[in-house]
C-alpha cells in the first residue's frame, strides 16, 4: 500500500520535474460569455443595501449595483446617465426634484417598479435604516424631508436644503429597493438569509457563504439583455492565489488591482490583458492637527514641499499611479483644479521652518521653539506593503529638512482604535496615519466639509484630522447649497486652495487601477472612471461600444517599460513564476524524491545491533 | 476517594471552564473595538456616546462585563450565540458553515500525516544509523522546517499554475454540480490544501515515531524475544506496538493545533475553514465570532486530550489500573 502510494507520488514528482510548459486548467470552466468567473475580494452577505458587511470595500457598491439600480449612474461622472430615472428637474432653489421614471421596468420577481418604490426607499433609508454606506446621502447631505408620488411614474423628492448635486449623490449612488419586499420589515439589518430582489442586470441565484456568488442575467433588463448569461464570483482574498488562478484560466478576471510589480509579468502573458480604469482612490497621509508638532501649519506645509510624490510613484508604484496634489482632488475628478503638479522644494521647506523658529539640532532633527524635537509618528497598516514603502521613502525626504517621520506598522484594527477620537473635543493617540480613500471623496464636493470641517456633533468626518477653520467651514457650507454651477465650482476651487495652504493631509498618490482579464473569455470590459472594470456598464449591451478601443490603448499605456529601481523589490510573495521560486520548487521535489526513494527502500535490512 | 474516571472528568471540566473564561477575556483585552473597525474613523469619531452604545447594543457589547459574561455562558449552555459584528449573522451559523470544511481538511491531513509519518519513522528506526535513515531524517526535518505558506504556494505553483492538475482556490466547484461530480470536484479542490497541511504535520509525526521505536528496540524484552528465536517480523511488531503509545498521544494533542495551523493554508487556497474565520475575526475584533470559534477549538483540544487520557490505558496494559481504586500516577 505504502509502496504503491510512494510510486504514485514519485511519478507525480517526476512529471513536475519534466514538464516545462504551463498548462491551462479547466478549459471548460468559464471560457465564454455564457459563464464568466471573476474573483471577488470578500463576502458581503446577501447583497441587500442593509445587510452588507463592507468587508469588500471599495468594490462593495459595484457589486450591489449588479442587482439593484439607482436613479442615475454614476456618482463619479460629470453627467450621470439615467437609469431608473428618465429625467429629473430641480425646483428653482434646487431643494425639490421632480423625477420622471422609466416605464415598463420590473423587479426580478416580476412585480412592476413604480414611483412608490422610490418614495419608499428614500423614506426607509431615513426612518428605518439610517445606517451604512448609502443612507447618509439621504438623511444627512442633502437632508431628505419627504417624497410625493404624483403618478405611477413621477415622484417628487423634497429636501430641507438645496440639493444641487442630487443627480450624483444620492441620485447616482443610492440603490432603489422594492416596497413590496421591505415594507413590513422593521430590522432590515437582520435579513441576511433572503435572496435580494432588485431591478438590476443580474439576479443573484446562489450564495455559498464565504465561497461564491452566482448570478443569472436578467432577461428583461430595461437597458437590454446583459452580455453575460451567468456570472460567478468566487471569493478569493489572497492576491497571490488570484493571480495564479488568472494564469491557469480558472478566473477570467478579478476585482483585485494588479500590484505594480506584477504588471510586466501579465503584459508578457499571451492570454492575459491589463485594462486601466481608475477608481480615483487616494492614498493619504492624515495629520492629527490637534497635537504638536504637526499642529503647526508650517511643519505640515514644509513636509508637503519636501515629500517627493513623483519619486514615490516611480519607485513604489513603478509608475502606475498619479502623484497626489496639494489641492486634494484626483486630477480626473469633475471638481479638480488645473493646478500643475506640486513642486518639490526642500530649500523653501527649510526656510519655512527657520522662519517659524525650528532650529536644526545636533542630531539633524529640528527643535521647536519650545525645545521639543520635531518627530512625527506615522501609523501604517501592516497589510499595505505599498503604503509602508511609500512612507519609508517619505521619511527619507522629511529627514532632509530635519523632520523625523517614524513609520510604525500596526494591524488595521489597532490603527483604527488609535486614530478614532472619543467625541468632538478628544485628541486621539496618534500623530499621523496613512489611509486609502475611495472615489467617493472626489465625486462629492460636500466631502470637503464632511472630512475637513470643524469637528462637531452631528457632523461626521471632522474627526479625521481635527482640522478646524471657521473660514473653511463657511465656504464649504456655502458651496454645498450653491445652485449656480460655475459659482459652486469656484468656491470648491477656493476650498482646495485653502486646503493646499493649510495641509491637514498630504495626498501621496492615486493608484492607476490596473485590472487583469482574459480577453478570450470576455472582452466587453468598460473603463469607467471612479470604478474599476468590474462595474455594471461592463455587462450592458451598450457598454460594449463604450469599451471599444479600451484594450489596445490601455494595454499599451500599461506596458510602458518601467525603470529599474534599486532598493525596492517585489516584497510580496506572488505566484507569478519568479525564478527563485522555481528553483526552490525543484529542490523541494528533488528532496521529496530522495526521501521517497529511500523510504521505498532496498531489500530489507537488519535492525538489531 | 473518587473513581479515576470521575476525577478525570472533573479535571477536564475545570480546564474547560478556564478556557471559556479566557476565551471571553482575551479578545476584550486587545486594543480597538468593533465600532472603530466597522465604521470609518470619520464616522466612528463623530458618534455620540448614545449612538455608540446603540451600535454596540446590536451585538450585546454594551452591557457591563459581568452581564456580558453571564449572557455568554448561558448562551453557550443554550447552544445559541450572538450575532457576528461583521456579518450580522448568528455566530452559530458562521461556525457551522465552516466546521465541516475544517473537519474534512484537517481530518484528511491528520490521518495522512499520522500514517505516512509513523510509517516512515518506524522504517527509519529499524534502519537506524544507516544511510537510508540519515537521509530520510534530513528530508523530514527539511520539510518540517519549511513554513506552511511557502509549501502551499509551491504546491500551487507546481500543480496548479504549471501542471494545471488542481484548482487554485475554493472548496466547491464554481460550476453547479451534483452527486459524483460534486464529490470529485470537492476532492480535487481538497488535494492541494490537504497535501500542504499533511506536509506541515508530517515532520512532527516522523520525529516522534522514530525515537519512540528506537528506544523500544533497546529494551530488554526485544533482546529476550530475539534470544528466544522469535521471527524478526514478530519482534518488530511487539516493539512497534509499544512505540505507538507516544505517537498516539502526540497525534491527538496536535489535532487542536492543526485547526488553528490550517489558517495559513486555508487563506492561500481560499478554503472556507474555521482557521480563516478566526484570523479574519481577530483582525476585525469580531468578538462574538472569536468566542464562538475559540469555544469550538477549546472543546476540540480538550476532548482530544481527554480521549488521549482515556485511550492510554487501553493501549498500554502497564498503566491499566482497576478503574475504581488507585490513581494512575502511583
Amino acid at each position: 500500500m505504502v509502496r504503491r502510494l510512494v510510486v504514485a507520488v514519485m511519478a507525480l514528482g517526476l512529471a513536475g520535474g519534466l514538464l516545462a510548459s504551463p498548462a491551462a486548467l479547466a478549459d471548460d470552466e468559464g471560457a465564454s460569455t455564457e459563464r464568466l468567473t471573476v474573483a471577488f475580494n470578500a463576502f458581503e452577505n446577501n447583497l441587500t443595501p442593509f445587510t452588507l458587511s463592507m468587508q469588500a470595500l471599495p468594490n462593495t457598491p459595484d457589486l450591489v449595483h449588479l442587482v439593484y439600480d439607482a436613479l442615475f449612474w454614476s456618482q463619479a461622472s460629470a453627467e450621470p446617465r439615467p437609469m431608473l430615472a428618465e429625467s429629473a428637474e430641480p425646483s428653482e432653489d434646487f431643494s425639490s426634484w421632480t423625477i420622471e421614471l422609466r416605464e415598463g421596468v420590473t423587479w426580478h420577481d416580476g412585480e412592476p417598479f413604480t414611483a412608490d418604490d422610490v418614495a419608499f426607499t428614500y423614506r426607509y433609508f431615513t426612518d428605518v435604516h439610517p445606517m451604512g454606506r448609502f443612507a447618509h446621502h439621504v438623511y444627512d447631505i442633502p437632508p431628505f424631508s419627504d417624497a410625493e408620488v404624483i403618478d405611477e411614474h413621477t415622484v417628487v423628492l423634497n429636501f430641507d436644503a438645496p440639493a444641487p448635486t442630487f443627480l450624483l449623490l444620492p441620485g447616482g449612488d443610492v440603490p432603489i429597493v422594492p416596497e413590496h419586499i421591505w415594507e413590513d420589515i422593521e430590522d432590515p439589518g437582520a435579513e441576511t438569509e433572503m435572496l435580494p430582489v432588485g431591478t438590476g442586470p443580474f439576479e443573484l441565484v446562489d450564495i455559498e457563504p464565504d465561497q461564491l456568488y452566482r448570478f443569472e442575467a436578467n432577461e428583461d433588463y430595461f437597458l437590454g439583455r446583459p452580455t453575460v448569461d451567468e456570472l460567478v464570483l468566487p471569493i478569493v482574498e489572497d492576491p497571490s492565489s488570484v493571480f495564479a488562478a488568472l494564469q491557469t484560466g480558472e478566473l477570467d478576471s478579478a476585482v483585485h488591482p494588479v500590484p505594480p510589480e506584477l504588471v510586466d509579468d501579465f503584459e508578457d502573458h499571451d492570454e492575459i490583458e491589463i485594462a486601466q480604469s481608475t477608481r480615483m482612490e487616494s492614498v493619504i497621509l492624515y495629520f492629527n492637527v490637534r497635537d504638536e508638532p504637526q499642529s503647526d501649519p508650517a511643519v505640515r506645509k514644509a513636509l508637503a514641499l519636501a515629500i517627493d510624490r513623483d519619486e514615490i510613484v516611480d519607485t513604489v508604484m513603478q509608475g502606475h499611479a498619479v502623484p497626489g496634489r496639494d489641492t486634494f482632488t484626483h486630477p480626473e475628478s469633475i471638481w479638480a483644479t488645473d493646478d500643475p503638479v506640486q513642486d518639490v522644494d526642500p530649500e523653501r521647506a527649510d526656510e519655512l521652518l527657520e522662519e517659524a523658529g525650528y532650529e536644526l539640532g545636533d542630531d539633524g532633527v529640528r527643535v521647536s521653539p519650545d525645545g521639543d524635537p520635531v518627530e512625527i509618528e506615522v501609523l501604517v497598516s501592516s497589510f499595505a506593503p505599498q503604503h509602508i514603502r511609500a512612507m519609508q521613502l517619505a521619511a527619507e525626504h522629511a529627514q532632509e529638512i530635519g523632520i523625523e517621520l517614524a513609520v510604525e506598522t500596526l494591524d488595521p484594527a489597532t490603527i483604527a482604535d488609535r486614530r478614532s477620537p472619543n467625541g468632538p473635543d478628544d485628541s486621539p493617540d496618534v500623530d499621523a496615519y496613512i489611509r486609502a480613500m475611495e472615489a467617493h471623496m472626489h465625486a462629492d464636493p460636500d466631502a470637503m466639509i464632511h472630512f475637513f470641517g470643524t469637528p462637531q456633533p452631528g457632523r461626521p468626518g471632522g474627526g479625521l484630522t481635527g482640522y478646524a477653520n471657521p473660514e473653511f467651514d463657511e465656504l464649504a457650507e456655502q458651496a454645498a447649497v450653491e445652485t449656480d454651477e460655475e459659482a459652486r465650482l469656484e468656491m470648491i476651487h477656493d476650498l482646495q486652495a485653502m486646503f493646499a495652504q493649510e495641509v491637514p493631509a498630504i495626498i501621496l498618490y492615486h493608484p492607476d487601477g490596473l485590472y487583469a482579464y482574459r480577453p478570450a473569455a470576455y472582452d466587453g470590459w468598460v473603463e469607467d472612471p471612479g470604478h474599476g472594470i468590474f462595474n455594471k456598464l461592463s455587462f450592458l449591451p451598450g457598454g460594449q461600444e463604450a469599451a471599444e478601443g479600451l484594450d489596445e490603448q490601455t494595454a499599451e499605456e500599461a506596458a510602458e517599460p518601467i525603470p529599474e529601481q534599486d532598493g525596492i523589490d517585489a516584497g510580496e510573495e506572488t505566484a507569478a513564476g519568479t525564478p527563485w521560486l522555481w528553483i526552490a520548487g525543484g529542490v523541494l521535489l528533488a528532496v521529496l524524491l530522495l526521501v521517497l526513494l529511500f523510504l521505498r527502500g532496498r531489500a530489507r535490512e537488519e535492525v538489531y545491533e | 476517594v473518587l473513581p479515576r474516571v470521575v476525577r478525570l472528568f472533573l479535571q477536564y471540566a475545570l480546564v474547560l471552564l478556564a478556557a471559556i473564561t479566557l476565551n471571553f477575556l482575551l479578545p476584550r483585552m486587545a486594543p480597538g473595538d468593533v465600532v472603530d473597525y466597522l465604521l470609518p474613523p470619520e464616522d466612528a469619531g463623530a458618534l455620540t456616546e448614545e449612538q455608540r452604545i446603540e451600535f454596540l447594543g446590536r451585538y450585546g457589547l454594551d452591557e457591563p462585563m459581568h452581564v456580558q459574561y453571564r449572557e455568554y455562558v448561558t448562551g453557550l449552555a443554550r447552544g445559541d450565540m450572538l450575532l457576528s459584528a461583521r456579518y450580522t449573522r448568528p455566530v452559530r451559523d458562521l461556525v457551522l458553515e465552516r466546521l465541516p470544511w475544517t473537519l474534512l481538511l484537517v481530518g484528511t491531513s491528520t490521518i495522512l500525516a499520522i500514517v505516512i509519518g509513523t510509517a516512515a519513522g518506524f522504517r527509519s528506526a529499524f534502519r537506524r544509523g544507516r544511510a537510508t535513515d540519515v537521509s530520510t531524517m534530513s528530508g523530514f526535518m527539511l520539510i518540517d522546517a519549511m513554513p506552511p505558506f511557502f509549501v502551499a504556494l509551491l504546491l500551487m505553483l507546481v500543480f496548479s499554475v504549471h501542471l494545471g492538475i488542481f484548482p487554485v482556490y475554493g472548496a466547491i466547484p464554481t460550476v453547479p454540480a451534483e452527486g459524483l461530480e460534486l464529490v470529485l470536484g470537492v476532492a480535487q479542490r481538497l488535494a492541494l490544501p490537504a497535501t500542504a497541511l499533511t506536509l506541515a504535520m508530517l515532520g512532527t509525526m516522523y520525529l516522534v515515531a522514530r525515537p519512540a521505536l528506537v528506544s523500544e528496540l533497546r529494551e530488554d524484552y526485544v533482546l529476550m524475544a530475539q534470544a528466544k528465536g522469535l521471527p524478526r517480523r514478530k519482534v518488530r511488531r511487539h516493539a512497534a506496538r509499544n512505540a505507538l503509545l507516544p505517537v498516539s498521544t502526540i497525534a491527538l494533542i496536535n489535532l487542536g493545533n492543526m485547526v488553528g495551523g490550517a489558517t495559513v493554508i486555508e487563506t492561500v487556497f481560499s478554503y472556507p475553514g474555521l482557521g480563516r474565520l478566526i484570523y479574519e475575526s481577530v483582525l476585525s475584533r469580531d468578538y462574538p465570532v472569536l468566542q464562538g470559534a475559540f469555544f469550538i477549538l477549546a472543546v476540540t483540544v480538550i476532548l482530544a486530550n481527554l480521549v488521549a487520557d482515556l485511550l492510554y490505558p487501553l493501549l498500554d496494559p502497564r498503566v491499566r489500573q482497576p478503574l475504581t481504586t488507585r490513581s494512575v500516577g502511583a
